[in-house]
């Protein structure tokens, strides 16, 4: 699934899925706790009734050994009524002053004492009930109100007691559907039956009492607690959900700038960038960054056309020449002499071309680190004498005057790329000189660095262009009249010197000449 | 037709100047922006073609100072094909430009375009009368028969019926019929007039005289 992989949706699942526990927990301990607390209430409230059943029967009783003294007719009420409640002696700590208890246990009438008749009343959503039975499970007293039995009973009316209790006479406590039943239980013991929980005890004396009431209230209550519960952890899981989904949006946002700008830029507008403004957090940190790197590569882009374009620009005009000379040619009919004067321009144009092309190549080789200097020991001195003899010629030419010092030096590099480093600079100097003006050239051991320096009496170049001088396509007057070089020669220049470990310097004053410094590690 | 073409590739300047001689133009060269701008400027062109990139003053400053006096269409040669480097041709006043490397055959074209387009013509043929004058093919045809006529006599007719109705005077003629290295001899003019009535009839070139001549 694509959506499990976005980093949102996962971040969202993952912390989603905390949430939901972390509520659930909460949750159901919330629950658990109120609910506990809850039956605990129902369970005290159970037990105070037991008790009061447990006194009222006690008191009830015949006053014998076996505790059980029978009280036909009698409404219990009446004996009782000069009593205080709840104060006989317990069950089983029967007094010895009741002879009579000796006798066998005849069927004896309990009424709930007036004062406990509240405890059951059927106005209470509660529902308290409860039910006494004899040794023989017979039911000796009940209220009306006990749960649905399947069992078949036989009721009648307790002529005293209040209109809900019932004397029920019936089967054993144990074939009762309908509450469940522990027939030994001391204390007593608390048990539910749907929606009824009751608590159930053995006396001594073989009674047992077993005392109840409906749960619905508290059930009920419990269910609003549950769906407030489910509500507000809900709200909770939906508030977390949306805030997270905004605090990824919102921290994920700059991803997206950042991707929309790498892709126009991969589509080739290079001048895009990232607005880092937008990403302040550790996105911020990786925009700017990036930025840099895009500003370089754009950079290096424009450049690489810029040359690519000088390079364009310089194949154009001999092919201009080669196309017009040779369109103009085929016109019409020419003599021999007339064609070639054709051939010739086409010659030269082409070695224009060519002189181009190999410096272009060359400047490929050396920006590619594929140039394989040959190095060997040679004789730096011996080199720039016999370039300075090699453009005598064109000195001449212009009337321009050599003047060498050159001090014996011994070097290690390629002794054919240096020459042409000599050659280079000595051609810029006799070509940019003025009529009888000269040339400097020196060379000397600094150190251990060998330092060639060319003077030369020229015009100078201006300050602003200085640092375009080693450039490629750099001419100091955009004039083609020096078309033997396309102004690559002091580019290539500087990449041989470079190669070497060297460095080139230019220092120039207008109108009063210019000096170009070379410096070469000697070993 | 007098043209100027300033250019400093030498090979190149030679052999424009060739073809387009070749052409029936009259042509003036010059090898650098200076002299192309004097040149320019002391004499009435019918087109320029102007280099961009040459030593001394470039061909868009040549172009700037040329255009505070004349109008003189100029076709700009450029090696620069960026759009940025057109636009600034013709917004500086260049009327064409051809980039490099051309062809000389669109070259041809696009000066018989500007030549025609400064004197206000629309098409390549101007009918007068019976005479039809086919500036792209460079024929003269008479009641729809072509009339042969030399390439000084073409120039000579071109000339005056890309003026038609003006009076053009002997020294404007001799100006953009010859180039500066031709001694023009001041008979050599009649000479042509008068083969063109030959061939085109007697009433094409009215002459005003103490003026010059006119095609009505």
């Amino acid at each position: 699934m694509k959506i499990f992989k976005s980093i949102k949706w996962r971040l969202q699942l993952w912390y989603g899925l905390i949430l939901v526990v972390v509520l659930a927990g909460f949750g159901f301990t919330s629950y658990q706790l109120e609910r506990g607390r809850q039956f605990r209430r129902i369970d005290d409230e159970l037990h105070q009734r037991m008790e009061v059943l447990k006194n009222a029967l006690h008191r009830q009783q015949p006053r014998g050994p076996n505790g059980n003294r029978p009280f036909p007719g009698q409404p219990p009420r009446r004996q009782n009524q000069d009593e205080p409640p709840f104060d006989g002696p317990p069950l089983g700590q029967l007094p010895e002053d009741d002879p009579q208890g000796q006798n066998a246990r005849p069927r004896f009438s309990f009424s709930l004492p007036p004062e406990a008749e509240h405890l059951f009343e059927t106005a209470d959503p509660h529902v308290y009930y409860f039910s006494i039975r004899s040794r023989d499970g017979k039911e000796i007293a009940g209220s009306t109100n006990q749960p649905q039995r399947t069992h078949e009973y036989v009721t009648s009316t307790y002529a005293g007691g209040p209109a809900n209790l019932v004397k029920i006479i019936g089967g054993p406590v144990d074939q009762v559907k309908g509450l469940s039943v522990i027939i030994n239980p001391t204390p007593p013991k608390v048990s539910s039956f749907a929606h009824y929980r009751g608590i159930f005890e053995s006396l001594p004396s073989g009674e047992s009492i077993s005392v109840g009431c409906s749960v619905l209230p508290e059930l009920n209550e419990l269910h609003r607690t549950a769906l407030n519960l489910t509500a507000v952890g809900g709200l909770i899981l939906l508030v977390g959900l949306a805030g997270g989904w905004w605090l990824v949006s919102r921290s994920l946002k700059p991803i997206a700038g950042i991707s929309a700008t790498a892709v126009k830029i991969s589509a080739g507008d290079l001048s895009q960038r990232i607005n880092v403004a937008e990403a302040e957090s550790e996105l911020g940190q990786l925009a700017a960054v990036l930025n840099s790197t895009f500003a370089r590569l754009e950079t290096a882009f424009a450049q690489q056309k810029q040359f690519a374009s000088d390079a364009a620009h310089e194949l154009r005009t001999p092919v201009t020449v080669i196309l017009t000379q040779t369109q103009t040619a085929l016109n019409r009919e020419r003599d021999a002499a007339s064609y070639k004067q054709t051939v010739e321009a086409c010659q030269r144009a082409a070695q224009r071309m060519r002189r181009l092309i190999e410096s272009l190549l060359a400047l490929a080789r050396f920006d590619a680190g594929q140039e394989v200097l040959k190095r060997t020991r040679f004789d730096l001195a011996k080199t720039v004498s016999d370039c300075a003899e090699h453009v005598q010629p064109l000195a001449d030419e212009r009337g321009v005057k050599i003047i060498s010092e050159i001090a014996p030096l011994e070097i290690t590099g390629d002794s054919e790329r240096l020459a042409q480093v000599v050659t280079n600079l000595l051609t810029n100097a006799i070509q940019y000189n003025q009529p009888d003006g000269e040339v400097r050239v020196k060379l000397e051991s600094q150190g251990d660095l060998a330092m060639l320096t060319v003077t030369d009496t020229g015009p100078g170049i201006a300050a602003a262009d200085l640092p375009r001088v080693f450039g490629r396509f750099f001419r100091a007057d955009q004039s083609r009249t020096g078309a033997s070089n396309a102004g690559l020669g002091l580019a290539i220049t500087k990449a041989i010197v470079e190669a070497h470990g060297g460095t080139i310097e230019v220092a120039s004053k207008e109108n009063s000449g210019t000096t170009l410094t070379v410096r070469l590690p000697a070993a | 037709m007098r043209i100027l073409i300033v250019e400093d590739e030498p090979d190149l300047l030679a052999s424009l100047a060739q073809a387009l001689r070749e052409e029936g133009y009259a042509v003036d060269t010059a090898d650098n922006g200076d002299d192309g701008l004097f040149n320019a400027e002391g004499t009435d062109y019918d087109a320029i073609v102007l280099d961009v990139m040459l030593p001394g003053m470039d061909g868009w400053e040549i172009l700037r100072r040329l255009r505070k006096t004349k109008k003189t269409p100029v076709l700009m040669l450029t090696a620069r094909d960026q759009i940025r480097d057109r636009v600034k041709g013709l917004d500086t006043g260049a009327d064409d430009y051809v980039v490099k490397p051309f062809d000389l055959e669109e070259v041809f074209a696009r000066l018989r375009a500007i030549i025609r387009r400064s004197a206000n013509q629309t098409t390549n043929i101007i009918e007068i009368g019976d005479v039809k004058v086919d500036t792209a093919a460079r024929n003269i045809f008479l009641k729809e028969k072509p009339v042969e006529l030399t390439a000084r006599e073409y120039a000579l007719v071109e000339f005056l019926a890309l003026h038609r109705g003006e009076v053009v005077t002997r020294t404007q003629l001799y100006e953009h019929l010859f180039d500066e290295n031709e001694s023009s001899l001041s008979n050599l003019l009649d000479v042509h007039v008068s083969n063109v009535r030959k061939k085109l009839g007697a009433d094409f070139i009215a002459t005003r005289r103490g003026h010059g001549y006119c095609i009505e």
